[in-house]
């Protein structure tokens, strides 16, 4: 992207509109740059690489919300949308019912870049694939004590730099590259079958795959679903207590208490696709879990892969604690949104690429750590499952009504880890889920994931997290 | 911008870098969205695209790259660079594309001019959507239509040539009543005279009204009938299933399966490239090779995988005209017709529950086909052939093979289905399915 003239763009959009009669105005510059490579049962596949540029404009006109976008990047065809979006927004309000008001976040002006010390330019299609036979060499031909015939291997490295302005003020150029991993692995036992899938992203340079300890990760996944397919018992089926590892607490984080607090869902923007909330307007307050029940989403951590200092709406982004001590806290808000709610953003807005609006998103959504070593916590167990990791998931779209299906689970017996058991199922409502929690440990980690949502759909990445969580009393169900 | 020439341009770059083949595709598209929600635009959409991809392959190697620049210099530079990453590549499953050139001329079977610009009628038709809603007893109304075109072109090192387009315009609105009750409606169509947005609201409404006092069902197993709409979002993975990658790749329940029962006798699955009223699809794959129509099951029987030219060849069979270089897949998937009607299907069930609407199916482990998925919006408890009373707060589980040699009846009437939990487009009848393991969540 040439700097000067994305800027030079993004400002005669907004000109353009305001002179086509917007009342607001905003302008993102997004320039991408991605390589990706594979590895089908070891065998190469075609090796990608793609490129973009274009331009996003969001207006308000005639009260209602507009966006348009192209990648035409002559100045007179970025004019002509930036006018077609204001024109069409005008051309809505027939049904318009309330007009769209923006809050009075400060505008920020910004420079800013995620943190990179091998820089990402340098993932050419030879690095991509030396990542990923290293990976094959660990886990090709039963090396790690199973066979695995189903074996896809993808490794990416993106690069995204933005250029946003808007009429009120702000102007925020920002750097983020990043690099992700997916792996599908069938393993094959006895005529039976195991699936995971491993994902792994943050943002940085190179240097990502080292720090996440990626070779080691898919390994161990491997190893796992060969001891699943051979030792696996069957899950107990009276009231247990449940340990969720860090990777089940932050999908709970992320499904029931993530999802349902984007306050476009509560307000039932989303109510077409993704859905509303279990949550109402005047949730805030509400108690829905324990005193142990504490998540919050944050923007702010550094490598993370939902990294975003500054949201797409010009505002600086913070830390939120979503569920306080048990008690709903906050919700995640953009501009519009905490209008309506008489409070500021707290910049959870995010779009995908240029050519998508942007929305409500989390980042990093995750359980709070509490003050127990792991130890400590497996030792409150005298009868219970630690869910290890989860193929199956799904929630409705209230988020109340959840299910995770375990791969690798394990039975306790007075405090002690015992073997493996098949496919425990935890179906368990968002309030039973949080009122359940006993106790939290202090070990965090975090997944990567790619969220869905919006219409068209932009899966964003983030990272969900959290510590071993205790939950007393469950009932599970086996598949 | 001339799609043909900007693959001319891309294509004679390739030929002069000395590429064994080269593929040239370009797209361009405009679409236009109103969204509302709480019976109110939330917000109107505008996006216009032009894109290129390019394939090369030498000596064995292969690469592909899109880019969004589409300045004549940029596209030279762009075949340049990707030629020269093809030297620090392996060799990969190599096959040559079609040495015989083909031009393809349009299909015109999917096409309405009179969408090529209605960006000025979107908001009296979400108008018409949601007042029909309302009228039906529904209290708010959220909703989407989406229409646009788009045209692609193909030219290849073997001068292969051809260009096609497509329109299509899609409502997907729900409905919310009392007690969080909602229902669900679709209109899909290619041409804006079949669209009938007054239709797909009137049944979001009803399914809100009728949803207003809903309660759970008890957990166990149910025969279900699967609208469209659910049908065609499980029918989707099944499509899937049939990609030869998927099958290499461990992640299809259909491996080892050709020739073998994999459904009711009274179920069948065909994937068309192009067909009247399909919503996707075109006359030519990514590779130049001319789509057809497959038959992926018939008569229960599973016929085939769909390939591209790299998969044919390692099943030692044909291209079945479904690339993606990497991936084949479906362009339109038809679901036979069966004999009955709604309400015969309903008269059949001794014990079901009717499923109008799911969203969020994942899968336990895709080689085994076991998945769960959630209902929502409409969902009615049937006894003795009669509808008693509204469900919700449940789940389906079952593994593709047993549902769909499960299916008891199919429907006469069928309907195309696109929308935020279906991306291929589907023509699928209500199924009545034996057995389908319903659940309910603890607390």
């Amino acid at each position: 992207m040439a700097r000067e003239a994305a800027k030079d763009l993004a400002e005669s959009a907004i000109s353009k509109a305001r002179t086509a009669g917007a009342s607001y105005a905003e302008a993102r510059v997004m320039a991408t740059w991605e390589r990706q490579f594979a590895l089908k049962n070891g065998e190469p596949q075609p090796s990608y690489f793609a490129q973009g540029y274009g331009i996003g404009i969001r207006v308000i006109a005639g009260g209602a919300l507009g966006f348009a976008a192209t990648n035409d990047m002559k100045r007179s065809a970025v004019n002509e949308i930036a006018a077609k979006a204001v024109r069409l927004a005008k051309a809505s309000s027939k049904v318009l019912r309330e007009p769209v008001a923006l809050d009075s976040s400060r505008p920020a002006r910004k420079k800013w870049t995620a943190p990179e010390t091998k820089k990402i330019e340098n993932a050419d299609a030879s690095w991509l694939r030396g990542v990923l036979i290293d990976i094959e060499g660990r886990i090709a031909d039963g090396r790690a004590g199973v066979k695995i015939p189903g074996r896809i291997l993808y490794l990416g490295a993106e690069l995204e730099k933005r250029f946003y302005v808007n009429t009120d003020g702000a102007r925020v150029e920002g750097r983020l590259p990043r690099v992700n991993f997916f792996g599908s692995l069938t393993a094959l036992e006895g005529g039976q079958t195991a699936q995971r899938f491993v994902q792994q992203g943050e943002t940085g340079g190179l240097e990502v795959v080292r720090r996440v300890g990626l070779v080691d990760i898919v390994e161990r996944e491997a190893k796992v679903m060969g001891k699943v397919l051979k030792t696996a018992a069957k899950p107990p089926t009276d009231t247990v207590d449940v340990v969720l590892s860090p990777e089940l607490s932050s999908i709970a984080a992320h499904e029931s208490v993530g999802h349902p607090q984007e306050a476009d869902r509560v307000l039932g923007r989303e109510g077409a696709q993704a859905g509303e909330s279990y949550l109402k307007a005047d949730g805030l307050g509400r108690r829905v879990g324990s005193p142990e029940a504490n998540v919050s989403d944050d923007p702010t951590l550094l490598h993370s892969n939902g990294y975003v200092p500054v949201d797409d709406e010009g505002v600086v982004a913070r830390k939120r604690l979503l569920i306080k001590e048990g008690v709903i806290n906050e919700f995640l808000q953009n501009r519009t949104t905490a209008k309506e709610f008489g409070l500021r953003s707290n910049g959870a807005s995010r779009s995908v690429s240029f050519n998508r609006e942007p929305i409500i998103r989390m980042s990093n959504t995750f359980v709070e750590p509490g003050d127990y070593t792991t130890d400590e916590l497996l030792k409150e167990v005298k009868h219970g499952v630690l869910f290890k990791t989860f193929t199956e998931w799904n929630i409705d779209d209230k988020r109340l009504n959840q299910r995770y299906v375990a791969l690798e689970a394990y039975l306790i017996e007075h405090g002690e880890l015992k073997g493996l058991v098949k496919s425990p199922v935890l179906e368990i409502t968002t309030p039973k889920l949080w009122g359940s929690v006993k106790a939290r440990s202090k070990h965090m980690e975090f997944e990567a994931a790619t969220c869905g949502k919006g219409d068209p759909m932009q899966g964003a990445p983030v990272w969900t997290g959290g510590p071993e969580t205790l939950l007393a009393g469950i009932r599970l169900g086996a598949r | 911008m001339d799609l043909q020439e900007l693959n001319e341009r891309a294509v004679s770059a390739a030929r002069r870098l000395g590429a064994d083949d080269a593929v040239a595709l370009s797209a361009n598209s405009a679409d236009s969205m109103i969204r509302f929600a709480n019976n109110s635009v939330s917000v109107v959409n505008r996006v216009e695209e032009a894109e290129l991809t390019v394939y090369l392959a030498k000596g064995g190697k292969r690469a592909i790259a899109s880019t969004s620049n589409l300045e004549p210099a940029s596209v030279k530079q762009f075949v340049s660079e990707l030629f020269g990453s093809l030297k620090g590549l392996p060799k990969s499953e190599y096959v040559p594309l079609p040495d015989r050139a083909v031009r393809y001329s349009p299909s015109r079977l999917s096409y309405d001019r009179r969408l090529e610009d209605v960006d000025s009628e979107l908001p009296g038709l979400a108008k018409e959507a949601i007042d029909a809603s309302l009228e039906a007893g529904g209290r708010r109304a959220a909703g989407v239509i989406n229409a646009g075109k788009g045209t692609i072109a193909i030219m290849t090192s073997a001068g292969t040539q051809g260009i096609d387009s497509r329109t299509a315009i899609t409502l997907n609105i729900r409905t919310f009543a009392e007690n969080e009750a909602s229902g669900h409606g679709l209109s899909c169509s290619s041409t804006l005279s079949h669209f009938d947005p007054k239709e797909a609201g009137r049944r979001a409404g009803e399914g809100a009204r009728r949803m207003k006092d809903a309660s759970e069902p008890e957990a166990g197993k149910y025969e279900v009938l699967l609208s469209p709409t659910v049908a065609s979002n499980l029918i989707e993975t099944v499509a899937g299933a049939a990609s030869a990658f998927s099958v290499d790749a461990g992640t299809s329940y259909l491996a080892e399966k050709v020739g073998k029962k994999v459904a009711s006798p009274l179920f069948s699955l065909t994937d068309h490239g192009v067909v009247e009223g399909g919503l996707g699809g075109r006359v030519f794959d990514d590779e130049g090779v001319k789509t057809r129509t497959n038959k992926i099951i018939d008569g229960g029987v599973l016929q085939g995988y769909l390939h591209n030219l790299t998969t044919a060849k390692k099943w030692k069979t044909e291209s079945t005209g479904s690339a993606g270089f990497v991936t084949p897949h479906a362009w339109n998937l038809e679901v036979g017709a069966g004999d009955s009607s709604y309400d015969e299907m309903i008269a059949e069930i001794k014990r079901g529950i009717v499923l109008t609407s799911n969203w969020y199916t994942r899968f336990k482990n895709y080689r085994t086909g076991e998945f769960s998925t959630v209902p929502r919006d409409g969902a009615y408890l049937v006894e003795n052939g009669k509808v008693v009373r509204s469900l919700k707060g449940m789940r389906a589980g079952d593994d593709l093979e047993r549902l769909l040699s499960s299916v008891r009846l199919v429907s006469k009437d069928r309907e195309w289905v696109q929308w935020w939990e279906v991306d291929t487009p589907t023509l699928c009848p209500w199924l009545l399915v034996d057995g389908v393991t319903i659940t309910r969540a603890y607390g």
